[in-house]
Parts: structure tokens; sequence; C-alpha cells
């Protein structure tokens, strides 16, 4: 099913800033809220994993019901995982189209992955001596 | 056990300034006053001890004479160096970033290009009705907030200047004072507020246009609906800001990071325009890093533009779309970055994450970030608020002096600044 995604700040999102690759960040960042009625459409129950795709990239988040959400959008907080499927385009502005993206979402076995995980794919290294 | 009263919260743009906070061995142990948020950011643990290198792939301690050296010589060696972030410093230390780019010949950018960088854009074009947040605590009878979340982003904007506060000159003012908010869904915010108008998703600027036309006699040329809002209620709200006493309209990056852009922002600002000739109205962006204007001051001062610098020319040239970070990355143009209190790596783009990776990068944070994983050097500071002390702007443009509550082994973001600075001035003979 098509959607358009959404992303913002969380009031989670922000306690967690100073501590990005926690366990508290990296739960709210792989959250996507959708209106219930869409996640009856999609055949799945609340908590269960989803793939959101364009053609920018992918990525695996967890889905929970949100009834403030119009049917057709999706709400992800701001961080690593949703900036998996934002393309760099700025249409001249310098700001990429953080608020209105379009995607597919479909259920999925996969399991989502850890700010440090999604990292590491890209190369990244954690620091061990703290 | 100390108590320090009237501290300043360095977490978003409200700058909250009445924080106590209570010291113990040499730690803060506890916050009173702050919001969710603001206490997690005064109760952060896991400083970096030390700075630290990435050597074939793996991370090793150095000194901090060691890190400035090779701060300096990545960044030396670069065409096109980035300098990014800034918005999570004090004004000194931009300042010093500013003059490092100028004889670096690169490109300075803050976080203002992915936050209300259009909102300045659209400032530039037609103007800015601001006014002080205490204005609007004291005065304002109706507020808008547009495409913002002051729940979840700026926890205490509402307690402190609006919809919970008291204003000197308004009678009983929880009751009277009313809110409306904008938005494309219903946020914790929207379900406190008078009035609620939920709009299409890129539906802003055509719902402002039509709010217009009515303020201007033109109700007539209003469909039954606009984006999604009803003319009943876009009737109905026209009123409502027309015969309020002192407006205040704030707005968040739903306008900038949606559809239309900076345009949303000037047609925002031409609402406001066409409003004060019926009554006072003002606009201000809600902004989000606590020193995001500061880097807009800062910047605008000492180069006449508040982002997206580039020094290549010699002078300072800016062109928002080229010359911002986003775009910088994702041509692959740059061939070297400084990251100063910001975390990129959690909030680019990800074809922006690889192309940071891919170059030597420099990271000047207290903490270990997302950024730090994919970064060949970082460098521990003090946190401005705590052990630091600078000059930060409000989200309405007033300056405050940012206190610290203790000493501490860290160098500042200006002293550490200042040298790599004063290397990059000795090296290339200045």
């Amino acid at each position: 099913m098509k959607f358009i995604l959404n992303t913002g700040r969380t009031i989670r999102q922000g306690k967690f800033t100073e501590n990005k690759l926690g366990q508290g960040y990296a739960e709210e960042t792989s959250r996507c809220y959708i209106h219930p009625l869409d996640l009856l459409e999609l055949g799945i129950e609340e908590g269960e994993n989803i793939m959101v795709t364009n053609v920018t990239g992918e990525v695996v988040l967890v889905a929970l019901a949100d009834e403030g959400l119009p049917k057709g959008m999706v709400f992800v907080p701001y961080g690593i995982h949703c900036n998996s499927v934002i393309s760099p385009c700025t249409h001249g502005t310098g700001m990429p189209d953080y608020k209105i993206h379009e995607v597919e979402i479909a259920p999925t076995s996969e399991d989502r992955k850890t700010p440090t995980e999604l990292l590491e794919q890209l190369g990244g290294v954690r620091y061990a001596g703290n | 056990m100390q108590e320090i009263k009237d501290m300043i919260c360095p977490f978003c743009g409200c700058l909250c300034d009445d924080i106590t906070l209570e010291i113990e061995a040499g730690k803060i142990v506890s916050t009173d006053n702050c919001c969710t948020i603001g206490n997690a950011k005064f109760l952060g643990k896991n400083r970096l001890k030390n700075p630290i290198k990435k050597i074939d792939g793996t991370w090793t301690d150095i000194t901090y004479e060691e890190a400035v050296d090779t701060a300096v010589e990545m960044l030396l060696d670069a065409d096109r160096p980035l300098l990014f972030g800034w918005s999570g410093t004090h004004g000194e230390a931009q300042c010093v970033g500013v003059h490092m780019n100028e004889i670096l010949g690169g490109v300075i950018d803050n976080t203002t290009s992915v936050c209300h960088g259009p909102s300045i854009l659209a400032i530039q074009e037609v103007g800015h009705p601001g006014c002080t947040l205490g204005q609007v605590k004291n005065r304002a009878d109706l507020i808008i907030y547009w495409g913002c979340n002051p729940i979840e982003a700026h926890p205490r904007h509402m307690s402190r200047y609006t919809t919970y506060a008291d204003g000197y000159f308004l009678d009983n003012a929880f009751r009277n004072r009313k809110v409306i908010v904008v938005d494309v869904r219903e946020t914790e915010t929207a379900k406190v507020a008078d009035e609620f108008i939920r709009i299409k998703p890129g539906g802003d600027y055509a719902v402002l246009s039509s709010l217009r036309a009515i303020l201007r006699g033109k109700s007539d040329m209003i469909p039954d609906s606009v984006a999604g809002v009803s003319k009943t209620q876009l009737m109905q709200v026209a009123d409502m800001c027309k015969t309020c006493s002192f407006g205040a309209l704030f707005f968040g990056v739903g306008l900038t990071m949606a559809k239309g852009k900076y345009k949303n922002v000037r047609n925002a600002i031409e609402f406001v325009d066409d409003l004060n000739r019926h009554t006072k109205f003002t606009l201000t962006p809600m902004r989000g890093h606590w020193n995001v204007y500061g880097a807009n001051e800062v910047m605008a001062w000492m180069t006449g533009y508040p982002y997206a610098v580039d020094f290549c020319r010699g002078v300072a040239f800016y062109n928002p779309g080229e010359t911002t970070a986003i775009d910088i990355l994702a041509r692959k143009e740059c061939d070297a970055c400084m990251i100063v209190a910001s975390d990129p790596a959690a909030h680019f783009p990800r074809a922006c994450v690889e192309q940071l990776r891919d170059i030597p990068l420099v990271v000047i944070d207290p903490f270990e970030t997302m950024t730090t994983t994919i970064a060949d050097l970082q460098i521990p500071v003090a946190v401005t608020g705590i052990d630091a002390e600078g000059t930060a702007y409000r989200m309405d443009g007033i300056p405050i002096k940012v206190k610290k509550a203790m000493d501490s082994d860290y160098p500042s973001d200006t002293e550490i600044l200042t040298r790599i600075y004063n290397k990059m001035l000795e090296v290339k003979g200045l």
C-alpha cells in the first residue's frame, strides 16, 4: 500500500538525543505510527513489523496505531531509520522533503535494526572505550 | 549538595532561564523546572573522556595536542571543506568557526539549512513581523501554532509564553486566550486547542491564500473546501484572527519541510501582514536548536549571510540549494568535513551520510554520537550551560548569557576551535 511519510520530533526522541546509540532512541525512532484502519487494510496487528520502501531505500519499522493521523499518512520520529528513505533532493532550497515522501508499506518478517546496526552496515565503527 | 538557580537550559530555542540544578561531588544530580528533554540533557552521562582517532578502522585514544594537529592536517589538505553544525554551541565558538572557514576557503553551514532555512529565505523576501516572547505572553489573546507541535518539541513554550501563562495585560489569560492549531495530523498540541484545522498534506499554501482572500473581502471566491478545510471553518478562523486584540502566529518545520517550503512561509508572513490592517499580529518561527538563531546572527553579522556561506571565491557567497550542506554532500562535492555540536548521521538523508563516511571527518562533541561511528577523529568538549559558558539567542532573537554550573578539565568549543584556528594560521604562515 502507498502512504505519505511524515517525520518529526517526539518528546521521547528528544529525551534520548544525548544517547542516540542507546536502546531508548533505537526503540523510539524505529516506530511507524499508522491510522488503525490502514493497519486493518495492511492486514497487520499493532506491534508487528513493516517494510517501508521507496526509490531511495528501505527500512524495517514497527507499526503502531494512531487515530490522530489521517488515513494514508504515516508518522515516524526523526532519526536514522526514517532517513533511510528520505531523498537528498532539496529542489534548490537546501531542505529535503522530510514531511512529505511517498513510500510503499508491506508486512515483513524481518527484524528491526538498531541505529548501531544501521551504521555498521554503512561501515561505521563504535568506540568501545567508554 | 550545592543548589544553583536561574540557569539556562541548552536544549531548544525557548532557552528556559529558570532552571535549578543540584550539584553533588562535581555532578548534576537533579534539576527543577526542566521539561523531560532538558532534564535528560542536564543529566547526560557517558561523555568521551579524551580525543579519539580512527586508525586502520579501530578507535585509538589520543591527546588534545595530537587531535588538534590531526584536525588541522585533515582540513588544510582539503580542496572543498565543509564546516557544519554550530547550532548547539555558543556564539563565541561560532565566531571562531567563521574565521576558520575564511582561511580554509570552505563552506560553513549551520543546522538552519535543515530546519528554518526556508523561513529565512521567505523573511529575506518579505520581512519578519516579529516580537519578543514577553510581548506574546503579556498581550496576545490569540495564538496560532501552524505546522508545529510544541508539546513534543518545545515542551515549556505553552506554559511559559502562551496557553498556560499569565498575561500582564490579559484578564484570566488561561480562559480568554484562544489557541488555534493547524496541522496535517492531530498532535498532542492539537488536542488542547480551541480550534483545530486539519489540512491535507501539502495544502498549507492554499489554506493561507484562502484566509488572505477572506480577509480582503473575497470570500465569494473560496470553494466549499480548501485542502480538506471547510469554507465555514476558514471563515470562522479568519474572523477570530481579525477580531482579536493581539495575535501571534508560531510556525514550525511543518511549513518549511513540506511541499512549497519557503513559499508557504512567505504566504504566512503576508497573511500576518494582511491581518495588521485589522489588528496587531506577529509571527515567530519555532527554532529548534537552542542557539540556531545565534548561528544565524553570528554568520550574518560576520559574512552578511545567515547560513550556507561559501568562501571558495575568497569572499562570502550564499546560494541555498547550492551551498547548503545537504546539496554539497549529495553532489559528493566536499572532500573533508568538520562537525561541531551536531549529529548529521542521525538527521541527514542516507546518501549524505554515505558521503560523510567517505571523506575525512572531524567531530567536536562531548558525547559519542551517531556521526562518531563514521568519523575519523572526535574531540570531546565541555557542554555549554554545564561546564562552559557563552552567548545564545532565544527563538525571538533575544541574546542570553548561558552560564556554567561548574568547572571541568574539558576545553570549551571556543577554546578547542581557537587552538585549531591558531595552528592553521601557523601552518599557513599567516
